[in-house]
């Protein structure tokens, strides 16, 4: 019972992570990020190459790879996104075309065997009896400070203002004179950011392999689904609770069936509650 | 024997009250307008009878059948045909082709579609521009295509939503002339919702007034336009705009 | 001359070359690339229909194609039956898991829609693996039987699905099924007011989409004679989505033009290996910034143009009359099919 606390929580941290810089950038650009995935791989394979390859210690490794992941974002978003923000289904061909080219240069880089990317704490500790390797509790503090600091910077900073009025409605927002594309480049280096950071925290437990970024992706967007697309809080409550029926499962039944946890949640709230728990906007 | 009878009609919308128990009845052959500030709850009038969004309560009756629970295509099929008060042609379709999605019903008759779609915009004017991509139409155009595609489908009562929004006092005398062409040739039965008092008093023959979602009056323009309530509800609304 | 003449005869010939290809070079070769290619034919063509027409495009296109490959496979090897039953059979199960992820998602908006799909089709991949007790799991089902035994007759016969598939999709998009899915495609609400049942008219084309895409699904199984979980992979989707918009967005046409074209030119950079997916995904951008409407239809249409202008018929008309003809084929904005 105790595990499936702990661990569940490790989980469903992991998941905030991405699903809100999914959530992010989707409120603030209406931009549903398939390339999302990639900055998770991106970040796990970075920090492995520095290190490894170049020689790094890792905690510069892994500063780095945010560094990196996040100018790639900004990349994409400025040139490739930007010029086809008028068709939404564009973007999401264009994004899904950018996921796989970096899959596919992954792929001939290192190859499709699985890589080790170092953890911060190679310690083992035990916690209400329960034995979990020191990176998995990391990885919990780590996503809850990275988000705290989000929720910290939207709420007091005048760019975070920036971000809620263009989420809310971009149009009135551009008559303010709030510029939208700058601030479209912030959201998407700080949804990169977090997706890496995920990545790197995450690389040490869960599999490094290039073909990496179709899950998180089709997670995150369950997630969205169920907490309701554009809300940080939703997506926050619906990683955890992903995260804990995943792990329930995993524990209760096998680990096999965990998959299909999360499609089965997005279908069923698409077919329940389209809005989600949180969500302004339905889907439809 | 009335064609439409809307009886206690009852929309909430969580804290908000839209349309609260709501009664009309319109005979055949009426123009019958429905007058209201904005936010006064007509447009989700008009979507619950014609069934894009769900009641909480109340009844309607259309040619002696129950809409309550049917889909809006069935509702169309059955002879009720709406315009809306944003025009939203088939963007990349031509004016005749979406004249001819209207013309897929039931109540269509058979026989060559094409010709009689021509003939359709013949009456409302726009023959001259069958191959044009609606959204390249003027805003006045995209209202009388609303009104042709709307026709297509062989109505026995039509809605109209703010047909004259929008549109310059030129284009608004036309398109009551047409209204009233299409009410004489066709014997047509109108429903017609609209806060722009002139033209719309010279169209119908009988007025509804609503105001928060309530009737508020009910009578012959003359009579509305010298009833109490509406008055404080269309002036009372003047001068909180000039307080404000 | 009328287009639809022009364009039967267009496809005559094309079929016919196509179908004399072989017999001309005598390639066993060819032959292989050929019924590839046609085989991803009415995998595009399949999807054009739906996606095209609607514009909600469908990222899960590979999960109908892996169902009905699945189901020929288990048919043929688990339950012995004979090789020709698959082809019904994956069209049903394809019809089936068409109507079972319909219903959810084809509410959605586009872009939900189109990702909703492609979890559906990733989720699949992962339970093939994850069963592989039952699937086979990473090598899949093997030892399945060819539906002829000459790859020429049975090259001939995926040619005549491929041209039967097509010849109906056209059909059926000139017809008002197409004027209702690009009115869907246009504006939902206008649809609904205009007496459209549009949930019934959604569903049953993704079902007809996923009914050819399973089709093809078991035409492949029965030519590779093995399956595997990667028909589901996303890049499957990606290169029927991309062969399509080479080919001319809702054409229909156009879209095996896209499929002989990315196939023959996937067989040429063979030597570039594993390059060749990137190289698939940076012509999908390409030709999203360049050439959103293809490029195979609209040089066909205006072919068709000028040769339509030069024929004896409209010089008979007036000038005005002949350009006005012109004009009122592709008046409509974009043109389809």
């Amino acid at each position: 019972m105790s595990e499936i606390i702990i661990f569940g929580a490790v989980t469903g941290s992991i998941y905030a992570m991405l699903a809100v810089g999914f959530t992010l950038i989707f409120g603030v650009a209406r931009i549903l990020n398939l390339a999302h995935g990639s900055f998770y791989a991106l970040g796990a394979y970075g920090t492995y190459a520095l290190t490894s390859i170049g020689g790094l210690p890792l905690w510069q490794a892994a500063l780095l790879s945010v560094i990196g992941v996040a100018l790639f974002g900004v990349f994409v978003e400025r040139f490739l996104i930007r010029p086809m923000r008028k068709s939404q289904l564009a973007v999401l061909m264009i994004s899904l075309a950018v996921a796989l080219i970096v899959e596919q240069m992954l792929f001939l880089v290192f190859g499709s065997e699985y890589r080790n990317v170092p953890a911060f704490i190679d310690d083992k500790f035990t916690i209400a009896g329960v034995d979990i390797a020191g990176q998995r509790l990391l990885t919990l503090a780590v996503s809850a400070i990275s988000i705290g600091a989000l929720y910290v910077f939207i709420q007091t900073t005048r760019l975070g203002s920036a971000i809620l009025a263009i989420s809310q409605d971009p149009e009135a927002a551009q008559y303010m004179g709030i510029p939208a594309d700058r601030v479209f480049c912030l959201v998407m280096a700080l949804s990169a950011a977090l997706a890496a950071l995920a990545g790197i925290m995450a690389g040490p437990f869960l599999s490094v392999n290039p073909s990496m970024h179709l899950l998180p992706i089709v997670k995150a967007f369950a997630i969205v689904v169920v907490g309701g697309l554009g809300s940080i809080p939703g997506s926050i409550l619906a990683a955890f609770m992903l995260g804990y029926a995943e792990t329930v499962v995993a524990y209760l039944v096998s680990t096999s069936w965990t998959e299909i946890v999360s499609v089965l949640a997005t279908l069923l709230m698409l077919v329940l509650r389209p809005a989600g728990m949180f969500g302004k906007r339905a889907a439809f | 024997m009335s064609l439409l009878t809307v009886k206690e009609l009852d929309k909430r919308f969580g804290g908000l009250h839209a349309v609260r128990k709501v009664s009309i009845e319109v005979s055949p052959g009426e123009i019958v307008g429905i007058l209201g500030p904005n936010g006064a709850g007509k447009t989700t009038l008009y979507n619950l009878i014609t069934g894009f969004i769900p009641a909480d309560g109340g009844e309607i009756l259309f040619d002696g059948h129950s809409l309550r629970g049917l889909a809006p295509h069935r509702i169309v099929g059955m002879g009720m045909a709406r315009t809306f008060q944003l025009c939203r042609p088939f963007v990349g379709m031509s004016v005749l082709e979406n004249v001819l999605v209207g013309s897929l019903g039931p109540r269509v008759p058979a026989g060559d579609l094409e010709q009689r779609a021509r003939g359709l915009l013949a009456d409302v004017g726009l023959q001259d521009k069958e191959q044009v991509p609606a959204e390249q139409l003027s805003y006045g155009d995209q209202r009388r295509l609303e009104i042709a595609r709307a026709l297509a489908t062989e109505p026995l009562l039509l809605l109209l939503d703010e047909p004259f929004a929008g549109l310059g006092s030129g284009e608004i005398a036309e398109l009551s002339a047409l209204i009233r062409r299409l009410h004489a040739d066709k014997g047509l039965t109108i429903l017609l919702i609209e806060h722009k008092l002139r033209e719309f008093m010279k169209l119908v023959s009988r007025v509804v007034a609503i105001d928060f979602g309530a009737v508020i009056a009910c009578g012959t323009p003359e009579q509305i336009v010298a009833h109490p309530a509406v008055i404080e509800a269309y002036i009372g609304k003047q001068e909180e705009e000039h307080a404000a | 001359m009328r287009h639809k003449t022009f364009d039967a005869a267009g496809g005559v010939i094309a079929f016919a070359i196509l179908a004399l290809l072989p017999v001309i070079f005598s390639s066993g070769y060819l032959i292989g690339v050929l019924t590839v290619a046609a085989i991803y034919g009415i995998w595009a063509v399949s999807w054009d229909f739906m996606s095209g027409l609607t514009g909600r495009e469908n990222f899960g296109h590979s999960l109908f194609i892996g169902v009905g490959a699945y189901a020929a496979g288990f048919l043929n090897t688990s339950f012995g039956f004979g090789p020709w039953w698959s082809l019904p059979a994956a069209m049903a199960v394809a019809v089936l898991f068409a109507l079972l992820m319909g219903f959810p998602t084809l509410r959605l908006k586009g872009p939900y829609f189109a990702l909703a799909m492609l979890s559906g089709a990733v989720i699949m991949q992962r339970l093939m693996l994850i069963f592989w007790e039952y699937t086979g799991g990473e090598e899949g089902i093997s030892g399945i039987e060819p539906l002829l035994r000459s790859p020429l007759h049975f090259y001939w016969f995926v040619l005549a699905a491929l041209a039967a598939v097509t010849l109906l999709l056209v059909l059926l998009a000139r017809s008002k099924w197409g004027l209702i899915l690009r009115a869907i495609r246009g504006d939902e609400a206008t649809c609904l007011a205009a007496g459209i049942n549009i949930t019934f008219y959604k569903i049953a084309s993704l079902a007809i989409s996923a009914a050819f895409a399973g089709l093809g699904g078991a035409l492949y199984a029965h030519y590779q004679l093995q399956v595997s979980p990667q028909l589901f992979a996303v890049v499957t989707s990606i290169t029927i989505i991309t062969m399509v918009y080479v080919g001319g967005m809702a054409s229909i046409y156009g879209a095996v033009g896209g499929a002989l074209l990315l196939t023959l030119m996937t067989e040429l950079l063979r030597d570039f290996g594993e390059w060749r997916l990137m190289i698939y995904s940076l012509i999908l951008i390409a030709i999203l910034f360049f050439l959103p409407n293809g490029f195979i239809a609209p040089a066909w249409r205006s072919l068709r143009e000028r040769l339509s202008s030069a024929s004896p018929s409209n010089r008979r008309k007036t000038p005005a009359a002949a350009q006005s003809h012109a004009i009122g084929g592709s008046a409509t904005g974009r043109e389809t099919a």
